[in-house]
């Protein structure tokens, strides 16, 4: 792993990319820090299906299901319980973990479109349920409200949320460099002949399943007690799925770096339309921006700009 | 107990048409499109826009919809579905993504509000204490009799007889003679007229809404996933065990729970038979 020739290069990508983390709050304002702490935790989420879907090539339409439940369980223990936070957000992460198997038994038997179906599936029922099934625990249709914050303020708030995006992708970018890592992308691109190669495809998937739930419900929790509030529609939402898939998908899926920059880009295209189109319309505008790029490059942005990357330094060369 | 019959066997005859159009594209090209909630939402707001704010009259608005579907349909699959055909999970991601897109041109021109849609025909039917709105019976009716009509289409006539035959063999019918492209265009073409049929009695039934698509499309998908990839006999059962099933729940339950068990029966049937209840067979 220390012998690629490259490794230097990496590393000082991702000490670029720590140090404009860093920077950023010198010259943005509260406002735009406030856009960023929302496009840190839509990258903790593209990667967390990334490793999922973009690696095993299981795809996900149902990943706000383990975000809710990690956002909900936390939320309800401080809610009535009054748990500490240092205790509800492991048990946030841990119901994640057990939740990720109930997709992970589905991916036993089915694949392809039956697995998106099958998660979809999920992510609806959780979203009648929780509304429909003691709406005195679970706050219904309303949801919860008034939950305890870590931090208060955009700046803490924003150090936090990119200290954990940034680690998570570290040490997602260390994993998938791994032969484990290698592994799971084979999964993705024939399952059977990682299977004849001797290799245990069951526990391989189980192994992304459940790093994919724990960064979801690292996630969640981190989030629902950075907004203070929780509602099903805000969560188990076909919109809320839309922005995660997008910002993978638009950034590259099965790399580190891609759901990051579709998670900033997407980010930054919302906060560049506020004032143009207030409201939902928005999604009318990145929808078809993602559509069209989807469309051209289903590789996403990062391909792009390896590509055009490429091109340059052949140019340079000639 | 009749009302729950009577009740049953409306909503079915209505999930049985919704539910048809989106089963035909997936057993004629394996993808699924997750835009077909669109055809439905855009069949319904066109006839709103036409008999409701244009004041045209209702056949004209039925028509005009039915074409807007049509067009839609076509649009999604030369512009984007031909592109990605052999992957079929960048058709589903895509449809999806286009779904979200036209959701978000509805609040655009509507709003994020509901709407609520005239009956087609005024009036109730009353009798032995069972009353019915003339509106549902006549959607229901009209459904029965749309896929009768298709049923016939696929089986009696020579261009339903290829559609059927790309769907069992897509090779084996570009050998003999089918060009497999345009019997894909038609399907779509027909899907979408189909949805946007769905749309206009779907929108009667209950109201106008921008997320009035993702409804119908479950009920789609749940009844492809347990009746069996692309079996209109199949589809038709699967939409009266739903329908059955959720105004059981409905009058004896509650409400609330009604897409409860839908959802839990398309992961158990994904799950414990993944080939649907009905297997794979002819359209």
């Amino acid at each position: 792993m220390l012998r690629d020739p490259n490794m230097r290069k990496y590393a000082a990508g991702w000490a670029l990319f720590a140090v404009f983390l860093l920077a950023l709050p010198y010259v943005a304002s509260t406002g735009t820090l406030r856009i960023f702490i929302f496009a840190n935790f839509i990258a903790i989420f593209a990667m967390s299906w990334d490793i999922l879907s973009g690696r095993t090539g299981y795809i996900s339409f149902g990943h706000p299901f383990l975000i809710g439940i990690a956002a909900y369980t936390s939320a309800m223990l401080t809610y009535h319980l009054g748990t500490p936070l240092y205790l509800s957000i492991p048990a946030g992460i841990i119901a994640t973990m057990v939740g990720g198997t109930f997709f992970f038994v589905p991916a036993l038997r089915i694949r392809g479109t039956y697995f998106a179906l099958v998660t979809l599936a999920f992510m609806e029922l959780i979203y009648q349920l929780t509304q429909v099934l003691r709406p005195d625990i679970t706050g219904g249709t309303r949801g919860l409200s008034g939950l305890p914050t870590i931090l208060t303020g955009a700046l803490p708030n924003y150090y936090l949320s990119s200290a954990v995006m940034f680690v998570i992708a570290v040490c997602l970018w260390l994993l998938i460099r791994t032969r484990l890592g290698t592994a799971l992308s084979a999964i993705s691109m024939d399952e059977d002949a990682v299977k004849s190669s001797g290799l245990d495809t069951t526990k391989l998937k189980l192994f992304a399943f459940m790093v994919s739930a724990f960064v979801a419900g690292v996630g969640g929790t981190l989030y629902v007690h950075y907004l203070g509030s929780i509602a099903p529609r805000a969560i188990f939402d076909i919109n809320f799925l839309f922005t995660i898939l997008i910002a993978a998908l638009l950034g590259g899926a099965s790399t580190i770096i891609g759901p990051i920059m579709g998670a900033f880009f997407l980010t930054f295209l919302l906060e560049y339309l506020r004032p143009l189109i207030p409201g939902t319309e928005r999604y009318f505008i990145y929808g078809s921006i993602a559509l069209i790029v989807y469309v051209l490059e289903p590789k996403g942005l990062y391909h792009i700009i390896q590509r055009l990357y490429g091109a340059l330094m052949r140019r340079g060369e000639a | 107990m009749s009302q729950i019959i009577i009740q049953g066997l409306l909503l079915s005859g209505l999930y049985a048409l919704i539910a048809v159009g989106f089963t035909m594209i997936f057993s004629v090209g394996r993808v699924l499109n997750l835009a077909y909630g669109v055809y439905i939402m855009l069949g319904g707001y066109i006839y709103f826009q036409c008999v409701q704010v244009w004041h045209l009259p209702k056949p004209v608005g039925f028509v005009l919809a039915v074409a807007a579907g049509v067009a839609f349909a076509v649009a999604t699959y030369q512009i984007l579905v031909r592109r990605l055909e052999n992957n079929p999970v960048a058709v589903e991601i895509s449809t999806l993504i286009l779904a979200v897109v036209m959701q978000a041109l509805i609040v655009m021109i509507y709003g994020a509000a509901s709407r609520t849609m005239w009956p087609l025909v005024n009036g109730v039917l009353r009798t032995d204490g069972i009353t019915v709105p003339y509106n549902i019976l006549i959607a229901t009716i009209a459904s029965w009799f749309i896929l009768g009509g298709l049923m016939w289409f696929v089986h009696k006539t020579h261009m339903g007889r290829a559609i059927m035959a790309v769907s069992m063999d897509r090779k084996g019918a570009m050998v003999s003679g089918i060009d497999a492209r345009r019997i894909s265009l038609i399907t779509w073409m027909i899907s979408g007229g189909l949805g946007a049929v769905a749309g206009v009695f779907f929108a009667t039934y209950t109201q106008l809404d921008p997320s009035m698509w993702v409804g119908p499309l479950i009920i789609a998908v749940a009844v492809v996933v347990i009746g069996g990839i692309g079996s209109i006999m199949g589809s038709l059962i699967v939409a009266h065990l739903i329908g059955f099933m959720e105004t059981i729940t409905t009058s004896l339950l509650a409400a609330e729970l009604r897409g409860v068990f839908t959802m839990l029966l398309i992961i158990i049937v994904l799950i414990v038979a993944p080939k649907g209840l009905f297997g794979r067979e002819e359209l």
